[in-house]
């Protein structure tokens, strides 16, 4: 189907489109600022522009990030998993809020620290809940999930979307995911996020994956723990 | 009644902000709205064409395939190029770019269409 809208579907218009919707709604929310007589109605729209536009900014940032990988440019050092979750989830809860979706935290491990990029693990977690918020149900909250695994550490946000096939269930196990359209699973996902989050989890040699439930899916990165203590 | 298929809550919102003059009842999905049309035939139907679920493609095809649905009119509003062709073979109201619109256009093509 999307081969359908996309014609011949390639990365760069993928990654256009993802642009686009966001940029769109700003311009239009801007737009529609003329039509408000309340100040209060403009602030919150106000404050709904700028959401939108720092989502924006970030798939920008994520994108060179990911063309700049070969430069070796990020190092990997002790990061404390829980307080980069924090961040995201300090980041994100008004845009689940604007869309009327719920984001959690479950920790479940001793607080311990993972050999990693902070940047880009952060970006991670990031793509793994606006994933998320697509596809959640404003009675069930998307779920961000620290815990041991394997004498790894799991990081896993939980959404309730539509089931992954088979197919693409296998490609992201075997590591396959070459392009967004590789992970392009589910209506109205472009997969561009999914695509940063494995590049980069990959870049972090740590294991990217999925988790398949009857109701959703939980994607994951496990990441090799640290031997430095935790520093906080 | 106007139905609106919109995925995005983010424009789910903006819909409820400019079209607030009007009877709306939002659906996330297009199996869900198709269902609800059962009980109510809209007025009219604006449908982006990426969604979670069938596409907006899928919904017109299925709506077309109803007598009592055929007629209804549809307004597609949609990131996504499509040539006026398009729009055309499935016999839309109008074709709205979510990114050159404005909300006044918004506004005048759903007055004309609901005329």
């Amino acid at each position: 189907m999307e081969s359908e809208v996309f014609g011949a579907s390639s990365s760069a218009a993928i990654v256009a489109h993802e642009l686009k919707g966001p940029l769109s709604l700003s311009r239009q929310l801007a737009l529609s600022l003329e039509l408000e007589n309340s100040l209060a109605d403009a602030r919150e729209i106000g404050r709904q522009i700028a959401a939108t536009s720092e989502r924006a900014l970030r798939q920008v940032e994520d994108l060179t990030r990911v063309a700049r990988l070969d430069d070796a440019l990020f190092e990997m050092e002790p990061v404390n998993p829980r307080i980069v979750c924090d961040e995201v989830v300090a980041e994100l809860w008004k845009m689940f809020r604007f869309n009327r979706r719920e984001l959690k935290i479950d920790y479940r491990n001793k607080q311990r620290l993972v050999v990693a990029n902070r940047q880009l693990l952060y970006s991670v977690v990031y793509n793994f809940c606006l994933n998320a918020m697509n596809y959640g149900e404003e009675e069930l909250p998307s779920l961000v999930a620290v815990y041991d695994k394997q004498g790894k550490i799991r990081i896993d946000v939980r959404d309730y979307g539509p089931a992954v096939p088979t197919k693409v269930w296998r490609e992201i196990k075997n590591g396959l995911v070459k392009k967004p359209v590789d992970i392009a699973m589910r209506p109205g996902s472009s997969g561009l996020g999914l695509y940063i989050a494995a590049k980069f989890a990959n870049y972090m040699r740590g294991d990217f994956g999925l988790v398949r439930h009857r109701d959703g899916t939980s994607f994951y990165v496990d990441l090799p723990i640290s031997g430095q203590l935790s520093l906080v | 009644m106007i139905y609106i298929i919109e995925d995005d809550r983010g424009w789910e919102n903006y819909y409820r902000r400019i079209l607030k003059d009007y009877d709306l009842k939002v659906f996330h999905d297009g199996v869900a709205a198709i269902s609800m049309m059962d009980d109510a035939v809209p007025e009219l139907v604006i449908l982006d064409i990426l969604l979670t679920g069938p596409t907006g493609f899928a919904v017109l095809n299925e709506m077309r395939s109803y007598p009592e649905l055929a007629k209804v009119p549809v307004l597609i509003v949609t990131s996504v190029a499509m040539k006026n062709e398009l729009a055309e073979q499935y016999g839309v109201a109008g074709v709205l770019d979510k990114g050159k619109m404005t909300p006044q256009e918004l506004l005048e093509a759903v007055q004309e269409a609901l005329a």
